[in-house]
């Protein structure tokens, strides 16, 4: 039963992943995508890791999602159907890429480079635990299933507690990264004369005769020429 | 790095089996008959309500000619809907266009099916019920999203687009404000903070209880959409939002489910802050005396316990439709402001405080209740009128920097 269930779902998986890759309509893609991730949260529900699904729909669906739907609403193609096919020749490569990538998580899976005490993917029939030594330790998984928010966030507290911390400081190093890349880009005009009112008028008068003569190459050539893309 | 608390070893589940848990096939009958049949007939009754609460606001008699006190006034309306003829606009996505608010209704349905509307009574309950129900929610903005979009229309656009920032924005202090409820329950599920309000009485009996009730109702309100919230779907700006371009059933269906989500919130509100279906300072004194593991003794005590449930979400929809009828909408840029810069720091000081009322108020062996209020009560005032200071002194700069 479960395992007919699983086969469903993977197949349904795949059919939405496809999707995703295929439809011309970036919306559409991007449904698809929200179908994959629906999946993927019910394939977390089948290995008794009901926690973890609750937390996919959360994350990709309530958040990555939306903020993909954001990016189509703030282009100039809001009906999302203006779409490119990529040619041939970067296709192949592409395709390449992602069948070695498909190869090596299927190796990495099977052998486990992990903990050291841990016994082979294809040897255990049950769900491994959080801890290790999950032989040993079978009371312990069960209450990780009954209560799985308390235990990862006693892991995360714990032996997870700098990989969590450095995860989070590369999360807040990308956004101030973007914030200080969307700031510039806004501040150009303004910069050079200082701060306040009087600055910003001066910026503009420089960029409307900046728009006047033609550019000269050395003068101020951020002002002149259109943001990039 | 056992961080177990002195009650954590307690099962997650109600310590003993309620009567209906023994028989299953009759515990989803009757789930579905109330999903698909009583909540339904709800919502046209709050659709009634909300009329005549406003029109009582506005000194006007409300619907008054179909049936007496215009109670058939919800049937004649549902009649109306089905019968409308449905009208897709041609240049319309017709598949996202039909699939936007199935997806709505199903959100705010699954949103409904972790609350626990009485001893035992929680359609499922999961052990991170609470979770389950933010992810429920998180499902919302993406299906208004997906109605305006296909409908290819610029003021349904434009709703989809203020729906879609407003929803996002209001969902992080909406979740930041249940975390001191996850905290002194130790416990997702919602069930097991239902049980621990009537070990330790109301949680919204607390200063940072207070507080974060009042976030999360401000937070709710936005969340459904509800005036002066209702940004997406200002009549005098955008027409009708992200539901302009849809007639007859599918905006029935966009009707249902904004009453099922005012509902869904109430019910939240409720079983999170206001102790479920526990009398103030009394507690849970039905299921001690009558006991919920046999027929009548479980009739009985959810008699009560259900009774009492369903006055206080009443109480809370009745204070949104008060609400709506009398606060004007909020300009764009100030909705902004108010989530990111008062609810959120506000929302995240709180779990600090909560944190403390844990330590003083709900831990065993701890100093007690008393204790808690002296030191909790300036902690949460000084919160409150630190984030206010922060806001005057920040606010004549940002308005110079702006001109």
């Amino acid at each position: 039963m479960t395992s007919a269930l699983f086969l469903v779902i993977a197949g349904l998986g795949i059919a939405a992943a496809l999707g995703t890759v295929l439809a011309r309509n970036l919306v559409h893609a991007a449904l698809y995508l929200v179908a994959f991730f629906f999946l993927v949260a019910c394939q977390f529900v089948l290995l008794e890791a009901e926690f973890l699904a609750a937390v996919q729909v959360l994350v990709y669906i309530g958040a990555v999602a939306i903020l993909l739907v954001f990016g189509i609403m703030l282009t100039r193609d809001v009906r999302g159907d203006e779409t490119t096919r990529a040619p041939l020749a970067w296709s192949v490569p592409a395709g390449l890429v992602a069948l070695g990538f498909l190869a090596v998580l299927v190796a990495g899976i099977e052998r486990e480079a992990g903990l050291g005490s841990r016994l082979r993917w294809g040897a255990v029939e049950a769900r491994p635990s959080v801890g290790p030594d999950e032989l040993a330790r079978q009371a312990e998984q069960g209450r990780a299933v009954d209560d799985m928010g308390r235990t990862l966030g006693n892991e995360l507290m714990g032996r997870y507690a700098i990989p969590f911390e450095v995860a989070g400081l590369l999360l807040t190093a990308a956004l101030v990264g973007s914030i200080a890349l969307a700031a510039q880009e806004d501040g150009r005009d303004v910069a050079p004369a200082g701060p306040g009112r009087a600055g910003r008028r001066v910026g503009l008068r420089r960029r409307h005769r900046a728009v006047a003569v033609p550019p000269s190459p050395s003068a101020e050539p951020a002002a002149a020429e259109a943001p990039p893309p | 790095m056992e961080l177990t608390w002195a009650f954590a070893a307690e099962a997650y589940r109600s310590p003993q089996p309620t009567a209906i848990e023994g028989v299953p096939w009759l515990r989803w009958a009757g789930w579905l008959a109330v999903f698909f049949g009583l909540f339904p007939a709800i919502m046209a009754y709050f659709v009634w309500g909300e009329r005549k609460v406003a029109a009582r606001f506005q000194d006007r008699v409300g619907p008054n000619r179909v049936g007496p006190f215009g109670l058939l006034q919800s049937i004649a309306d549902a009649v109306k809907l089905l019968t409308k003829e449905n009208i897709v606009p041609a240049a319309a996505d017709s598949v996202v266009h039909l699939l936007a608010p199935i997806l709505l209704l199903v959100s705010a349905f699954l949103t409904l099916a972790v609350i626990p509307f009485g001893a035992g009574l929680a359609a499922v309950n999961p052990p991170s019920g609470l979770l389950f129900l933010v992810a429920a929610t998180s499902l919302s903005p993406l299906s208004i999203f997906l109605a305006g979009w296909s409908s290819r229309n610029k003021f349904a656009l434009l709703g989809a687009m203020r729906a879609v920032a407003q929803l996002v924005s209001y969902e992080v202090p909406q979740v930041l404000a249940t975390l001191p409820v996850v905290l002194w329950a130790g416990s997702l599920s919602l069930v097991v903070i239902f049980d621990r309000q009537v070990e330790h009485g109301w949680f919204v009996l607390s200063p940072p209880g207070l507080l974060a009730f009042g976030i999360l109702t401000i937070a709710n309100i936005a969340e459904v959409n509800r005036a002066p919230f209702d940004l997406p779907e200002a009549e005098s700006e955008i027409v009708a939002g992200y539901h302009t371009e849809y007639s007859g059933m599918r905006f029935a269906l966009f009707f249902l489910a904004e009453y099922l989500g005012v509902f869904g919130v109430s019910c939240l509100g409720t079983a999170l802050f206001l102790g479920g279906g526990t009398l103030p300072f009394v507690g849970g004194w039905q299921m001690r005396v009558l006991g919920t593991d046999t027929w009548p003794g479980f009739a009985l005590t959810n008699v009560g316990v259900v009774g009492v449930f369903s006055a206080k979400v009443l109480l809370y929809v009745f204070a949104i439709f008060w609400i709506r009828a009398t606060v004007p909408r909020l300009r764009v840029d100030r909705l902004m402001d108010f989530a990111w810069k008062t609810l959120v720091p506000l929302a995240i000081a709180n779990v600090a405080v909560a944190a403390a009322w844990f330590e003083l108020a709900i831990r065993p062996g701890g100093p007690g209740k008393v204790v808690g209020w002296v030191v909790t009560t300036p902690l949460v005032m000084g919160a409150v009128l630190g984030v206010r200071a922060i806001h005057r002194a920040a606010a004549p700069r940002a308005a110079g920097g702006a001109a």
